[in-house]
């Protein structure tokens, strides 16, 4: 269940996340592009696991003090979120520019005309790749097992352990996993499809 | 056709704009009046769109004063978005929202920047799609209608902010030939009925028609001002001659 709960957590904190840094990327203040630079390219040029331990034992030194569960996730979702800004900076470069222009020239501001104007379209056209990114999320959610996030990777180890059945629970965990990423693939392809719609 | 007497509401005076080396406005001096329909020609690169766009800050000029309703629109503690509301603006590329219905696409601005209900915003909408003649496309997507009919959204959209002024950046350069007299049909309309309008144009039949008066400008510099019966009639200036006489010889 863990697995499900991280994902869903991971996913909407690494959209939200990834989404701001895309704006941050592309604004016209340098102060907020170069932090956006920084996180992307130190999130993304790091291996998952230490950036999940960043946040099980890295924390805790600063007085936070975090379970697995809520750190793996976290790490997870700050990890993730650094490709989904990428991606989604793509997707702001390609809306035309009159669309910025329309929308600033009738008096709408630089955030509302993010909101309601450019990411809407953005978004629709980075899909396929943020779909890549919220399946690899998904299966990179078994990190959690390493910080005792209770996940499904977790008792999958636990239970090859007790039996000795490695081989057959680990692909029973395969299984799971794609009982997970299956649909989000699937999803990912309808919402292509039922956004071009109107293109 | 003599000068309306009026409020002055747009103004440039010895405006210059630089683009890095490259001089694009040069010593721009032009008054619009309250209700005055203002058309600018030009051959292309002569700088008159980007002096359209300087009027809601889309371009940002070098030097000199620029006054839109008696604010300087180039002043940084102006809020510029307070200034926007009151000029609206169509493209020369509509620049509809393709992922809003037309209905949303007029809402939008009312709604988020005015603070208008949206019963009452989509009223006002349909009163302005009515007025350009494609209320049944209300809940069409943009991709759904032809290049005439969403130049009309546009400029319902521009309307539906109740704007003092309302510029035009060749609205019809974009179209079918066929498509460019229903685009015209409604910015007579609105020119009848006394909205202020800056229009950058090759359409002569529709400066002809509906300026107060008419502006020519080449290389960044405004070379001939003066009323459609002079511009077109008794031109000044060599190069508008030229400008003229390459257009009328097609």
């Amino acid at each position: 269940m863990n697995t499900i709960y991280a994902s869903l957590l991971g996913l909407a904190g690494s959209f939200i996340l990834g989404t701001i840094i895309a704006v941050f990327r592309i604004t016209g203040s340098k102060p907020l592009n170069w932090f956006g630079t920084a996180y992307v390219e130190f999130f993304r040029n790091i291996p998952l696991l230490l950036v999940v331990f960043l946040f099980y034992l890295g924390l805790p030194s600063l007085g936070v003090t975090l379970n697995g569960f809520v750190s793996g996730t976290m790490g997870l979702a700050v990890y993730t979120s650094s490709f989904i800004a990428e991606a989604i900076r793509a997707g702001i470069m390609a809306v035309p520019p009159g669309q910025t222009e329309a929308a600033r020239s009738s008096g709408l501001s630089y955030v509302q005309t993010m909101i309601h104007v450019i990411l809407p379209q953005a978004i629709k056209l980075v899909i396929p790749p943020l779909s890549n990114q919220f399946i690899n999320l998904v299966k990179n959610s078994s990190i959690l097992s390493i910080v005792a996030g209770f996940d499904l990777m977790y008792y999958g180890d636990v239970i090859a352990t007790d039996t000795f059945d490695t081989i057959n629970t680990y692909l029973f965990v395969a299984m799971f996993y794609l009982i997970l990423t299956l649909p989000l693939s699937y999803g990912s392809r309808v919402l292509e499809r039922k956004l071009a719609r109107h293109d | 056709m003599g000068q309306k007497e009026g409020l002055k509401l747009i103004h440039f005076h010895q405006v210059e704009k630089h683009y890095g080396h490259f001089h694009v406005l040069k010593n721009i001096e032009l008054t619009v009046e309250e209700g005055e329909v203002v058309v600018v020609v030009g051959p292309s690169g002569s700088g008159k769109s980007t002096m359209l766009r300087c009027i809601n800050r889309l371009e940002t000029i070098t030097s000199g004063e620029l006054t839109v309703n008696g604010i300087q629109v180039n002043d940084r503690k102006v809020d510029i978005n307070q200034v926007r509301r009151n000029i609206g603006m169509v493209f020369q590329h509509f620049n509809l929202y393709p992922h809003m219905k037309v209905i949303d696409n007029i809402t939008l601005a009312p709604v988020k920047v005015l603070g208008t209900s949206k019963q009452e915003a989509a009223d006002t909408a349909m009163y302005y799609l009515e007025k350009v003649g494609i209320a049944d496309k209300a809940k069409a997507y943009p991709s759904q209608l032809s290049g005439g009919q969403q130049q009309r959204v546009a400029i319902a959209r521009g309307l539906a902010m109740k704007p003092k002024i309302m510029l035009f950046d060749e609205p019809t350069s974009a179209l079918d030939p066929e498509m460019v007299g229903e685009v015209l049909d409604v910015m007579k309309a609105l020119a009848r009925e006394g909205m202020t309008m800056v229009v950058v144009t090759h359409e002569m039949g529709f400066a002809r028609e509906v300026a107060d008066r008419v502006v020519f400008m080449d290389q960044g510099q405004i070379l001939e001002e003066s009323v459609p019966e002079e511009f077109f009639g008794n031109p000044q200036e060599e190069r508008l001659k030229t400008f003229l006489g390459r257009l009328l010889s097609h």
